[in-house]
């Protein structure tokens, strides 16, 4: 029986009287039930990793609400359950400490932020994008005409002061809703990191 | 591509990969930034495919290549020339292919020329092209004419060889610095192997003449008949998880989703729109002011074109350009989701000074990124910036429901897997609870500047809104029973104004259930298709142009791998993959079924980006209106056909046109420039396989930052010698626009290498970090220079100039 100092630690945390016994159990069953106890009870979830875009599928398993494992999906036809290191790593950031976790507001000229509430965040930002909107509206292009060389007033409808950098980083459909988002509230300027 | 191809998207998918006989990898490291594709490389050489890599660096990649080749960043069209060349010279094209499948013998306008490195129709003080001598001869049917044969010296074949024959071996060795024995070597390997696939990402497209450099991997793949078969196609290795996603849906100025040219100023009416356009793009305009305006959009209103905002033709506003505008002081409020300018803008101090001339900064993000933090970055006084900003907190993938697609055009959902953490909420709720309040602050106006926030439709459910009801926006509805439309054919069948779809090539996706989520991996073939397996744009289709996978019968020409065949006794289109034909019913002997590249306007691959608009009424319209053609060619802004420039900091003049170095359209913001004298060495950016782009979520893992946990510069051996730096010393880089101290790498990966005889260096650096996260470093997009490719907008990240010394 090959007992390494690593599964000997782990034993040791299981059963010192086994051990005492003189094992008296293989260790490697002993292993493999420590790993069924981890996941045991949890649901496994696919998903799609979010780094390139190779849209590979990740496994997660979930119990009580909480992520606790995540592995590439067996299933999956493109990674056939190969993750690479950044979507392994892609467990933390489910609970990691340095989230953002609520809406926050930087003053003009304070050196710091200060939580507020989704609804006080949304209607601050509603309310500067009426401004602004109102403010830098341009209703018509005018464009002298090659012909008459006399201006022409086009109507163009634009909201000039306001431009929306949205994301490859989204899903499809929060992608599709800030270009329909940008269009409908009148700018045009709406673009993203995939130009780059 | 798509001026190439009709599409811009990668031809092929990953798991199709495994059947390629040869691989070009060149401007991809894909072996770190695309790992999923190395694991079907790797099948494919397992079975005796050979892998070319042509890199900057001898990267992980290229371990694993059977010849790899170390070029001057920049520089690939002067070696991908000189391979065009030698398969013209050698006759080494696939000749039925050529004939049948490209536009070789169309001929072209004998005002067409190319003059010591400028093309016709340039005009200096706008440094821009007019596009009218790029034009194919018409006949008096408005049909291109037909030369006789590819002797004909007007026809397109005869122009790619003239513009070619410049391009020996010789010349682009002295240009790229690879040697003409091991370019010739690259060109008889990648020949030999049929199919062969072409793989590119970032190091392709980051340049002044990016879109050019693409478009010489079309004309080879064009001319080798690698185009719309199994194992073959040009790959563009997407950089992010939904960047397929985010194009489709048109988070860019110049389109509306489903690649809808953008309507500008002068479009008074659709009319003028489709005058411009063609009346191709009638029906999905139409169906995307359905989605937009429901019920308020009516043949009487023009469907509510007028609603849209349009663009100034005269007036870039593409990514880097819209932070210059910033600076200039046009924008008072930014949305920012999901991104990182402050670390990913070349130049990047464009950036800082233009956040803080905004009112209002609004980001939404996960974690604290540098660009929501611009005004506390070190060396800047909070008190000095005026800017308000507000963050919201975003939910993870998995913790939302919705889809995304990936480079393979596969369109895959996931539910949401846990809640999202503390009052973290999807993109998806921001934007429809900002809008719902937008719409209540402009409730019971009459001004008809706020018309369209009233008169939308904007209705994806109470409380939460349901990412599947977007979905089902996106696959289409028939407007006149309010039901979902089940295919694609359903709604390209409806009359215009009866069917709504917000991206028309999306139609279809949730019409049967929701395809998207379909987990059915079945290869019956063995071909890696996995049809059943989500859902790919357009109408499941899994290889684009596969009907050039076979020859003028229908017949497929590799037996060995059959995507599609005509059924005659069935008279179908039919087959292993989804037929990328124009109707599934009309045979080989018809027009339609001819088609290769049904996206184009010729109906066939372009080897020459001509300026072209299908059917021109013969007649006049008797109602005295301008005529409206079908559907015009897509161009280039920078030429017909690729033509080498040096990038816009180079150690080299051009040796083909020394008066015209640089491209003489590239848009240059960077207002400092280098020279070789001050600044003699390439600087080169990349990624490593532990950091995703600006680092947003990769420098807040601390995993990844125990593996690799700051930005370096990685030298040659000669170089390390010669400034007297060992492994592990601390470097200053610097460029004309800024200078940054990170740690040296002395490495084999680079060796010096001769351009014109003279000795140079590249210098390599990863540029994922930034002063905030876990793990803080050096921004190199200090160092990197903003000048753009003049079609695409994109940055020529991968090439400056810089000095470097001991720190």
């Amino acid at each position: 029986m090959d007992v390494s100092r690593r599964n000997f630690l782990k034993l040791s945390g299981l059963s010192i009287a086994a051990l005492a016994a003189g094992l008296g159990f293989d260790p490697a069953v002993a292993e493999a039930k420590g790993y069924v106890l981890k996941l045991e009870g949890s649901k496994k979830i696919p998903s799609i990793c979010h780094f390139c875009s190779g849209g590979c599928g990740m496994l997660l398993y979930v119990k009580d609400g909480k992520l606790i494992h995540l592995e590439g999906d067996p299933d999956h036809p493109t990674n056939e359950g190969t993750l690479c290191p950044k979507a392994a790593s892609l467990l933390s950031v489910a609970n990691s400490p340095d989230r953002v976790i609520r809406p926050r507001r930087r003053a003009p000229g304070a050196n710091h932020w200060e939580d507020i509430s989704w609804e006080e965040a949304l209607d601050i930002v509603a309310k500067k994008t009426k401004e602004v909107r109102d403010a830098s509206w341009k209703a018509a292009d005018e464009i002298v005409n090659a012909k008459t060389g006399l201006p022409e007033s086009f109507l163009v409808n634009r909201a000039e002061g306001i431009a929306f950098l949205g994301s490859a980083e989204v899903d499809n459909e929060e992608s599709y809703l800030i270009s329909k988002f940008s269009r409908l509230i009148g700018t045009p300027y709406n673009e993203h990191q995939a130009r780059i | 591509m798509s001026p190439s191809f009709g599409r811009g998207a990668m031809t092929n998918s990953w798991s199709d990969l495994k059947n390629s006989e040869v691989f070009l990898i060149a401007g991809s490291n894909c072996a770190e930034n695309h790992p999923i594709a190395m694991k079907w490389i790797n099948r494919a050489k397992e079975k005796g495919a050979k892998i070319i890599v042509v890199d900057p660096r001898f990267t992980r990649t290229a371990a694993k290549a059977d010849i790899f080749a170390q070029i001057r960043p920049g520089t690939d069209i002067a070696y991908l020339g000189a391979i065009i060349n030698y398969i013209l010279n050698q006759k080494l094209y696939d000749e039925k292919y050529v004939l049948n499948y490209t536009n070789a013998l169309l001929k072209i306008s004998k005002d067409y020329k190319l003059d010591d490195g400028i093309f016709s129709g340039y005009n200096e003080k706008t440094r821009k092209y007019a596009t009218t001598s790029w034009a194919y001869q018409l006949g008096p049917d408005n049909k291109p004419l037909k030369a006789e044969s590819l002797e004909d010296p007007d026809c397109v074949f005869a122009k790619l060889k003239v513009h070619y024959s410049r391009y020996t071996f010789a010349t682009a060795e002295n240009i790229s610095g690879i040697p003409a024995a091991k370019i010739k070597e690259i060109a008889e390997v990648f020949c030999q192997g049929k199919p062969g696939s072409i793989l590119y990402a970032l190091g392709m497209t980051q340049h002044t003449t990016g879109v050019q450099g693409i478009r010489a991997y079309a004309i080879i793949q064009l001319l080798l008949g690698n185009i719309g078969k199994a194992g073959g196609g040009i790959n563009a290795l997407r950089g992010e998880p939904n960047v397929q996603g985010s194009t489709d849906m048109a988070n860019l100025v110049s389109n509306l989703p489903g690649y809808l040219p953008y309507p500008i100023n002068t479009d008074k009416t659709l009319q003028d729109y489709l005058v411009r356009n063609g009346s191709f793009y009638e029906k999905h305009l139409v169906a995307l002011l359905k989605a937009w305006y429901g019920a308020n959009a009516t043949k009487e209103n023009d469907y509510g074109f007028n609603y849209l905002p349009k663009t100034n033709p005269s007036v870039n506003a593409t990514m880097v350009k819209i932070f210059e505008m910033m600076n200039k002081g046009q924008f008072k409020l930014l949305f920012n989701v999901g991104s990182n300018s402050l670390v990913s803008i070349p130049d990047r101090k464009l950036v800082r000074s233009g956040l803080a001339k905004l009112d209002m900064l609004v980001v939404s993000d996960l974690f604290e990124i540098e660009t929501a933090q611009f005004w506390r970055e070190p060396g800047v006084n909070p008190a000095d910036i005026k800017t308000e900003v507000i963050m919201f907190p975003a939910a993870f993938v998995y913790e939302k429901a919705g889809s995304m697609s990936n480079s393979s055009r596969w369109i895959q959902w996931k539910e949401a897997a846990i809640k999202p953490l503390g009052e973290s909420k999807p993109d998806l709720d921001l934007l429809d609870h900002l809008f719902k309040k937008i719409r209540k602050l402009y409730e019971g106006s009459t001004d008809v500047k706020d018309a369209p926030i009233l008169k939308a439709r904007w209705d994806y459910g109470e409380g939460e809104p349901s990412a599947l009801k977007v979905l089902q926006e996106l696959s289409g509805y028939d407007e006149t029973t309010g039901k979902l439309l089940p295919t694609i054919g359903d709604y390209l069948k409806a009359p215009i104004g009866t069917a709504s779809t917000g991206c028309w090539i999306y139609a279809g996706v949730t019409g049967n259930g929701n395809l998207a989520a379909r987990r059915k991996n079945d290869d019956p073939t063995g071909l890696g298709l996995f049809r059943e397996w989500s859902f790919a744009w357009p109408g499941n289709v899994r290889i684009l142009y596969n009907r050039a996978s076979c020859d003028e019968a229908g017949r497929p020409v590799d037996a060995k791998r059959q995507l599609i065949w005509w059924d005659s006794a069935a008279k179908v289109w039919a087959g292993n993959d989804g037929a990328d034909v124009v109707d599934k019913t009309k045979g080989p002997d018809t027009p339609e079924g001819k088609q290769s590249f049904r996206m184009n306007p010729e109906g066939v691959g372009r080897l020459f980006a001509a300026t072209y608009m299908s059917g021109l009424p013969v007649a006049p319209p008797t109602d005295g209106l301008p005529p409206i053609g079908i559907r015009p060619g897509g161009l280039c802004v920078d030429g017909p056909l690729p033509e080498y420039y040096e990038p816009t900091e180079s150690p080299s003049t051009n040796i083909l046109h020394p008066k015209v170095s640089i491209s003489p359209v590239a848009l240059v913001v960077s207002t400092q420039l280098g020279k070789s004298e001050e600044y003699p060495h390439v600087l080169t950016t990349y990624g490593v396989v532990e950091h995703f782009c600006a680092g947003g979520i990769t420098r807040n893992i601390p995993w990844l930052n125990e593996i690799m946990p700051e930005p370096f510069a990685e030298i040659s051996k000669n170089l390390g010698e010669k400034i007297g730096v060992k492994e592990g010393d601390m470097v200053e880089v610097a460029s004309a626009r800024g200078k940054i101290t990170v740690r040296a790498l002395v490495t084999d990966r680079l060796q010096t290498y001769k351009v014109n005889g003279k000795d140079t260096e590249t210098i390599g650096m990863p540029w994922s970090w930034g002063f905030a996260s876990l793990s803080p470093g050096p921004s190199t997009n200090d160092l990197t220079i903003a000048a753009l490719d003049p079609g695409a907008g994109t940055p020529e990240y991968k090439v400056c100039l810089v000095n470097i010394r001991r720190a």
